[in-house]
């Protein structure tokens, strides 16, 4: 874990280790790649446009179905935005020389990562209700709407709800990069190859999840 | 002496955090195929349900690995 995550250098106070510089990196991809197939847009799309809208419109049907019609059409990209950002970090683990090389490591797979991002889904959460409500609306509906012995245990819950997406994300995530290190030292051969199609799978998943898991947040929290 | 405790301790930790969600991750898929069966154009709606709630189980297993992770870091 320590290789992995080594400072590259420092900018002011704050530190720049190799998960930074992957998620640099990706940026930079999902930048070229979002221009490229936007650029001269036509009725009848070529094949790069193509696929963008493709994936544009599965994942609109997608929450469509858990947010509702008018909170998907205001708030779609920002969900978006998450799913794309977290499914592309799970599947660079699957890259040659991820966790090795200088400067490139999993970003997901570290817990400030992970942390960050669950933080993010928080704020997103409430600042959609109190933008869709307004302030005291918003506020008063959620204590009003539970009795007093339940809101205890609602404030844990809120409380423990940002924790738990961290967790399981970099939990998966830290878990899988680590299994496929000791099936290596194990047999190196072809053992590690299992592993890495399993991780195809559940990559996919955990971003699956981590985003439904905010959308139907946001949902309850506008009902 | 900790140590071998220690050892112990994570190898248990991981070992029986996998009883319970596996349990519980079995039956959903179950009822989740029963569903599928009784009603075939649902099936969309319950496979993404049935992945959802598959996720969230899994973490409770994810939670262990952690604990013993770094509990093996301290062997």
């Amino acid at each position: 874990m320590e290789e992995a995550n080594q400072v590259l250098f420092w900018l002011g106070p704050l530190a720049v280790t190799s998960r930074v510089t992957t998620m640099w990196g990706k940026i930079l991809v999902l930048t070229l790649l979002s221009a490229l197939a936007t650029r001269n847009m036509k009725e009848v799309p070529g094949k790069l446009q193509n696929v963008a809208e493709m994936a544009v419109g599965k994942l609109q049907d997608y929450y469509r179905g858990t947010l509702g019609e008018e909170l998907c059409k205001k708030y779609f990209n920002v969900f978006a935005t998450f799913f794309i950002f977290i499914i592309v970090s799970n599947y660079s683990g699957l890259l040659p020389g991820m966790g090795h090389l200088r400067g490139m490591s999993v970003p997901t797979a570290g817990l400030s990562v992970t942390a960050g991002l669950a933080l993010c889904g928080f704020f997103t959460n409430h600042v959609i209700g109190v933008k869709e409500r307004g302030f005291k609306r918003y506020f008063l509906g959620v204590l009003t709407s539970m009795t007093v012995p339940l809101f205890f245990l609602a404030v844990i819950e809120q409380i423990v709800r940002p924790f738990s997406l961290a967790l399981r994300l970099y939990g998966n995530l830290y878990g899988e990069e680590t299994v496929t290190e000791n099936l290596y030292v194990v047999f190196p051969l072809l053992l590690p190859l299992v592993m890495q199609i399993l991780s195809l799978l559940f990559c996919l998943i955990q971003a699956l999840v981590f985003t439904m898991l905010l959308s139907i947040y946001v949902r309850e929290a506008l009902e | 002496m900790t140590s071998g405790i220690i050892a112990i301790a994570a190898a248990l930790c991981i070992a029986v955090s996998t009883i319970f969600p596996s349990i519980a991750q079995g039956r959903t898929a179950s009822k989740a195929m029963e569903a599928i069966a009784r009603q075939p154009e649902a099936a969309g709606d319950i496979r993404s349900t049935l992945i959802l709630s598959l996720g969230l189980m899994e973490a409770l297993t994810i939670y262990g690995l952690l604990i013993a992770f770094m509990l093996v870091a301290k062997v």
